[in-house]
């Protein structure tokens, strides 16, 4: 009854959320909009994923962007590789790797010679890094903000790793010039609706599934994680497994992402994998509502759009950073649950209104609100 | 209980740097039996439990479960042989509605991918309804269970336990925050549970260890100083002396 209601208003909102994404198209034929839209999209896809470890399982991923990075590399390594006029080496090789005195491709660039390696890789890699981390740190039970620093400790390492190894990832400068991805006949040129469909799609379709997700008992075990672990090791499931496996997940969300991004940007860069985008990720979260997969979405396309337009807009330029921090502030003193959470006040506030016969009941959930890291 | 041993402690040592909080316990619970667990502040009753459950490991000592040695498996996999566990803290997910909560207690199959493709069913549903009503938490099934009182919560927590339905329940302290009334349903509940499962209690409460226990084993120091039904207990001297400071037995 109630729990149904809840449901089919939760699934209604996430229809209109995807419809809303789908038919942006319909309106601009703008190449730049499109462009910056889809990154916003990506942004949604990498925010989401996110929301599935930390939202759900209490998992805050400081190195969240090792995935979305390892994911745009993945891409940008066969993109590079079919990029036909740049290559200046004799052997076909890289611009980057040619000035770096490098004169055999090396091996573990031979594969992305392949699209469909360089796709199944640009999951997988980010899957077997998160699994060895979940592995280390789960089994070994660590928790709460010790997750944050290991994870944040990740992601400087494998950044500075990328950047060190300026003959095989192109360093500072990442893998530049590359060519248009091309699959099934259809170019998914950074500026067409062909990749802002691709990224919606993608996006409409993780929206869905995470919710099947966590919708399942496995998502249910999940949510009683992050209350308190250590009653759910006392119930006999394997706790460590079920916090591997929903790391992984949300590693394999953020390779995607990652992919995407690459098609978008039109290259890849050990910025992709740095620690700022890795903290924004937290802030589109929690700004959105951390425990609402759309609600993690719709988080990173505000924050990114109101970012975007704010820093283009003349008026804004010397404002538009207090601005934002004004922003946040507001939404975290006002809506600590996210923006998502406007609609709980609403609907509470209506079922106060129509009967207070259980004084329970009609209370706003204060999900999350009394700890910030978990 | 003829039925012979389901758990057995043999010279349980467990140590906290220097500090030996269970000094050779040893322990005999039968199966179907209601132990009840007393002793004064400090006495390593809550570590016996530690030690049972496996959320800490004994220097030294055998633990025996269905004549199984459980003494060196981590404490979810003790937890998947049948032993469940109530902690002193409460500890349930705040977050999550009390049916939530029971489901998640109620599982019979704890893998991660064999939970992926389930979703909720009805059936399994009819069963926890019927548990919440046993422990007046019925008309609270959709609540969050952070909402609930402190006494609901401990109810809750028992529930739990019973949606767990393990062969061996460990309690510390079921009754603590409860009002007399909730103290009186907790004893009834308890005593029904007596036979079909086998319980061993950490109670302060002399009241109510006597209206639900068999056995009485009173610790003192990390050892076990006596055993035996609550008016051997009330009487023997050596237990007088262990409470000494703290009014006596029926005080503490």
């Amino acid at each position: 009854m109630n729990g149904n209601q809840h449901k089919i208003l939760r699934l209604a909102g996430y229809a209109v959320f995807c419809i809303l994404i789908l038919i942006v198209p319909l309106f601009t034929d703008n190449a730049y909009l499109l462009n910056k839209f889809a990154r916003y999209i990506v942004f949604g896809i990498l925010s989401l994923a996110l929301s599935l470890s930390w939202g759900y399982a209490g998992i805050l991923n400081l190195g969240q962007a090792v995935s979305f990075g390892l994911g745009s590399y993945c891409m940008a390594m066969a993109l590079k590789l079919r990029t036909i006029p740049i290559q200046t080496g004799a052997a076909g090789l890289p611009d980057f790797m040619v000035w770096n005195n490098v004169d055999k491709l090396p091996w573990f660039w031979e594969p992305f010679h392949s699209y469909t390696f360089a796709i199944f890789a640009g999951v997988a890699v980010p899957v077997i890094v998160g699994y060895l981390t979940g592995w280390f740190v789960f089994r070994a039970r660590v928790n709460g903000v010790y997750v944050a620093i290991i994870t944040l400790a990740m992601l400087v390492v494998i950044n500075l790793l990328i950047i060190d190894q300026q003959k095989y990832t192109g360093g500072f400068n990442g893998i530049t010039d590359l060519t248009t991805f091309n699959l099934f006949g259809i170019d998914f040129d950074a500026y067409s609706s062909a990749l802002y469909y691709l990224a919606a799609i993608s996006l409409s379709v993780f929206l869905f599934l995470g919710l099947t997700l966590i919708s399942s008992k496995t998502g249910l075990i999940l949510q009683a994680i992050r209350d308190d672990e250590t009653r759910v090791w006392y119930f006999g499931y394997d706790v460590a497994a079920y916090q591997t496996f929903i790391f992984c997940v949300s590693a394999a969300i953020a390779g995607y992402a990652g992919m995407l991004y690459t098609l978008v940007m039109e290259f890849a860069s050990p910025t992709f994998l740095a620690v700022p985008i890795s903290l924004s990720i937290i802030i589109w979260c929690a700004v959105g509502g951390r425990a609402s997969l759309v609600g993690a979405a719709l988080g990173a396309i505000v924050v990114t759009g109101v970012q975007g337009s704010l820093s283009e807009t003349p008026a804004f330029l010397d404002t538009w950073m207090l601005i934002m921090g004004v922003l946040f502030i507001v939404v975290v003193l006002f809506l600590p649950n996210g923006l998502v959470s406007i609609v709980d006040v609403i609907m509470a506030k209506r079922r106060r209104r129509v009967a207070s016969k259980t004084a329970i009941a009609t209370q706003v959930t204060p999900r999350l609100r009394d700890s910030v890291i978990r | 209980m003829e039925n012979g041993t389901l758990l057995k402690l043999e010279n349980i040592i467990v140590e906290f740097g220097g500090f030996r909080a269970v000094d050779g316990l040893n322990l005999d619970i039968a199966k179907g039996e209601l132990r009840c667990l007393i002793g004064p502040n400090g006495a390593g009753k809550t570590t016996a439990l530690d030690v049972i459950c496996g959320k800490v490991k004994p220097k030294d000592g055998l633990i025996t479960f269905k004549g199984n040695d459980i003494t060196d498996l981590a404490d979810y996999q003790i937890a998947r042989r049948g032993v469940g566990r109530k902690f002193q803290v409460p500890s349930f997910f705040r977050e999550l509605s009390v049916r939530e909560n029971l489901e998640v207690a109620h599982c019979k199959r704890l893998g991660v991918f064999a939970n992926v493709t389930r979703f909720r069913r009805s059936a399994e549903s009819d069963g926890l309804e019927k548990l919440a009503e046993l422990v007046g938490l019925v008309d609270f099934l959709e609540v969050t269970a952070g909402y609930l009182s402190h006494g609901q919560t401990q109810s809750l927590e028992i529930a739990l336990l019973l949606a767990q339905n393990s062969e061996l329940i460990l309690m510390d302290e079921p009754t603590a925050g409860m009002t007399a009334q909730e103290t009186v349903h907790t004893a009834k509940i308890l005593n029904a549970l007596r036979g079909r499962h086998t319980l061993v209690v950490v109670e302060h409460d002399m009241a109510f260890v006597r209206e639900i226990s068999d056995l009485i084993t009173v610790m003192h120091q990390g050892k076990m100083l006596a055993e035996g039904r609550a008016a051997e207990i009330q009487g023997d001297p050596r237990v007088r002396a262990a409470y000494l400071g703290s009014g006596g037995i029926s005080h503490a």
